[in-house]
């Protein structure tokens, strides 16, 4: 079987500064994949590279085989690929409906003009909204929205743009302990259809989704394998959970 | 008390327009047919600011060169009245000053009403689409754009400027003596119905952009205003929006060139100067950016009291401009109209000691019990003894 993604020895350099180096990384459909890592690691460059939003100076990123290097954001996102970002980012002038209104449609100018969206889509919409709790707040500014509504608002966008590949940067960050069990449950809930990359600090929420794990340091993949047996990792030990064992989530 | 807060808010969003309607059937009745010239003049600049106002207002793109789009409609019309009441083998007049014998190639379709028609808006929505394509492209933005903006104006500005034996340089072109229908365009008459033609057109270009704004195409160009990289990643191109909006503001702007040029008798390279293309964007800052109204209501406001104070102290207008433009920015970020909608009269008339002071729940204020808690909590305000 073919790899749904492949990195194959991705370098990224900021004016020498190598945010990446020589990354090699390989996804499975359907699977579930932690990524963690110290400040710095590249966690974010990490998705910025697959998204296109930056080039790697070196190697390779094959997306069902086919390289996703110098195609632009919207393209590769229309192959399937959807992100969150951490520090939440939605539409906050828009009412959160229409947030995710604009990410159930489909893209084209004209089709937003004269096409209405159609029973299903507003059925998906109205969906997500009881999954992640926002019905009442549908008609409110996105903007209005408290920190943790905003998290699940983007959450809700990213999956009602329904894409094959889910990248999910911080996803739990300033969210109160259920909402993070929620949220937990919810990305499980998906892998198996959806391929998921969820990169995180909370130590405790990776180890319940109960997933392989990749540990980034310094741009380079410092070891894979499962939260358990990560932790023992010596290496790992030194560069990030022995500095700070019970690692809280960002501020 | 439902039904009155959203009476209440009905009419904070209509008066504006009862405004318009009544004022644009009752001015022409009651004003003399100079001041009605010059409302009709000020309407049609509301064109290019509801323009203005989509590609701003909506899409967060700040252009300082609409001018060009402006100019290319009124030379559009400028050259077919030079032309259409013309004796067969006659060159307009500016030409013999140059020696020019034989209409230049570009000037002959414009002999044709109908082609004029269709020119002055899609030769504007063509040059700004292409101008658009090409920048958004190659993803310019935000004061890297309006300085581009206003580099292409001041090159559009010089070329027509030094084209005298094209389309007679600095001078423009004249089109009160010009014929339409066997009628003056300068006559009071014609100056009449253009004003009406003028009305229509404002309401049409206003549905128009209300058509663009309301939906989810609205809402996708206010996500590419607030925040384009995410819209990107979404799977939206924002190049596409983007330069569709600034096409049809282009198309606008030709439309309202083309009605100003035949209101006010001329068209000429003034029309690209760099302050004029600025002021347009005032009007909308002024009016309200993001309300379509305000676009409207902020061109014809701010002209209409630069002709009466220029008429009485003309040195005092630039200031007055500056100074309005200053306060706007300052205290009302959303304009005259969106203050207005936030209910800033009340709030202005309240300051004034002439209504009662805003309060959030008016029946606050009649329910007795509420009242009586009040009146004891001013007299024991609790932690107020030690
Ligand atoms: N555009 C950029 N220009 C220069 N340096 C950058 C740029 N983007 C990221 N970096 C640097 O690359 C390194 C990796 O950053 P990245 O954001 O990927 O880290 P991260 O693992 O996501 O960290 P965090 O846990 O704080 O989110 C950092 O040292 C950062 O300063
Ligand atoms: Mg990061």
């Amino acid at each position: 079987m073919t790899a749904l993604l492949e990195l194959r020895g991705v370098t990224v350099s900021f004016d020498g500064f190598r945010a990446l180096n020589d990354l090699n990384l390989s996804l499975q459909p359907g699977d579930l994949r932690a990524v963690i890592g110290p400040n710095g690691a590249g966690k974010t460059t990490f998705l910025d590279v697959i998204t296109g939003k930056v080039r790697p100076s070196e190697g390779q990123v094959l997306f069902r085989g086919r390289s996703l290097v110098g195609i632009s954001e919207h393209r590769i996102a229309r192959l399937g690929i959807g992100r969150k970002f951490q520090t939440p980012r939605v539409y906050e002038n828009l009412t959160v409906r229409r947030n995710l209104e604009l990410a159930v449609s489909r893209r084209s100018p004209f089709a937003l003009l004269f096409g209405r969206l159609d029973g299903s889509a507003q059925d998906r919409v109205q969906h997500l909204l009881r999954v992640v709790g926002l019905d009442p707040q549908a008609q409110q500014l996105a903007g209005g929205l408290a920190h943790g509504q905003k998290q699940w608002l983007e959450i809700a966008m990213l999956l009602a743009q329904d894409p094959d590949l889910l990248l999910v940067d911080e996803p739990v960050a300033g969210l109160s302990d259920e909402e993070t069990d929620r949220t937990g449950q919810l990305l499980r809930s998906l892998a198996g259809d959806h391929t998921v990359i969820v990169i995180e600090h909370d130590m405790e929420f990776i180890r319940n989704l109960d997933s392989p794990v990749t540990v980034l340091h310094e741009g380079h993949v410092l070891c894979e394998g499962a939260m358990d047996t990560v932790q023992k990792d010596p290496r790992v030990i030194e560069v990030y959970l022995g500095v700070d064992d019970d690692h809280q989530p960002q501020p | 008390m439902l039904s009155s807060s959203s009476s209440g808010g009905s009419l904070r969003r209509w008066a504006p327009w009862v405004l318009i309607v009544a004022a644009s059937i009752i001015l022409p009745a009651v004003l003399p047919p100079f001041r009605l010239n010059l409302l009709g003049r000020f309407l049609s600049l509301g064109i290019v600011a509801l323009g203005v106002d989509l590609i701003w207002g909506y899409t967060g793109l700040l252009s300082l060169g609409q001018g060009i789009f402006f100019a290319l409609g009124g030379y559009a019309i400028g050259m077919h009245l030079s032309l259409n009441s013309l004796e067969p083998g006659q060159l307009p007049e500016f030409f013999g000053l140059y020696g020019v014998k034989e209409l230049p190639a570009f000037w002959q379709p414009f002999a044709s009403p109908l082609f004029t028609l269709v020119a002055l808006w899609t030769i504007p929505a063509l040059v700004a689409g292409v101008l658009g394509y090409l920048v958004f492209r190659n993803r310019i933005k935000g004061v890297y754009f309006s300085i581009l903006t206003q580099a292409a104006l001041l090159v559009f500005f010089n070329f027509f400027n030094g084209q005298q034996r094209l389309i007679n340089g600095t001078n423009g072109l004249k089109t009160d003596t010009a014929r339409l229908f066997g009628e003056l365009v300068g006559s009071d008459a014609m100056q009449r119905n253009l004003f009406w033609l003028t009305v229509l057109l404002v309401v049409a270009a206003w549905l128009l952009c209300r058509w663009l704004t309301r939906g989810r195409f609205g809402d996708a160009l206010v996500a590419i205003r607030d925040d384009e990289p995410r819209m990107r990643f979404t799977g939206y191109n924002p190049t596409a929006y983007k330069t569709l909006v600034f096409t049809v503001a282009g198309a606008l702007a030709g439309i309202s060139g083309a009605l100003y040029t035949v209101q006010s008798g001329i068209v000429s390279p003034q029309y690209m100067a760099v302050p004029f293309s600025i002021e347009m964007v005032i009007w909308v800052a002024v009016g309200g950016r993001g309300t379509l109204i305000g676009a409207v209501l902020g061109a014809v406001l701010i002209n209409y009291a630069r002709s009466l104070i220029s008429e009485q102290l003309p040195e005092t207008w630039l200031f007055v401009q500056g100074a309005l433009f200053l306060l706007v920015v300052t205290g009302l970020p959303d304009g005259l109209v969106g203050w207005w909608r936030q209910g800033g009269l009340q709030h202005l008339l309240a300051m004034l000691g002439r209504a009662p002071r805003a309060s959030t729940y008016p029946g606050l204020d009649l329910d007795p019990s509420v009242q009586a808690e009040k009146s004891s909590f001013l007299s024991h305000p609790p932690g107020g003894e030690p």
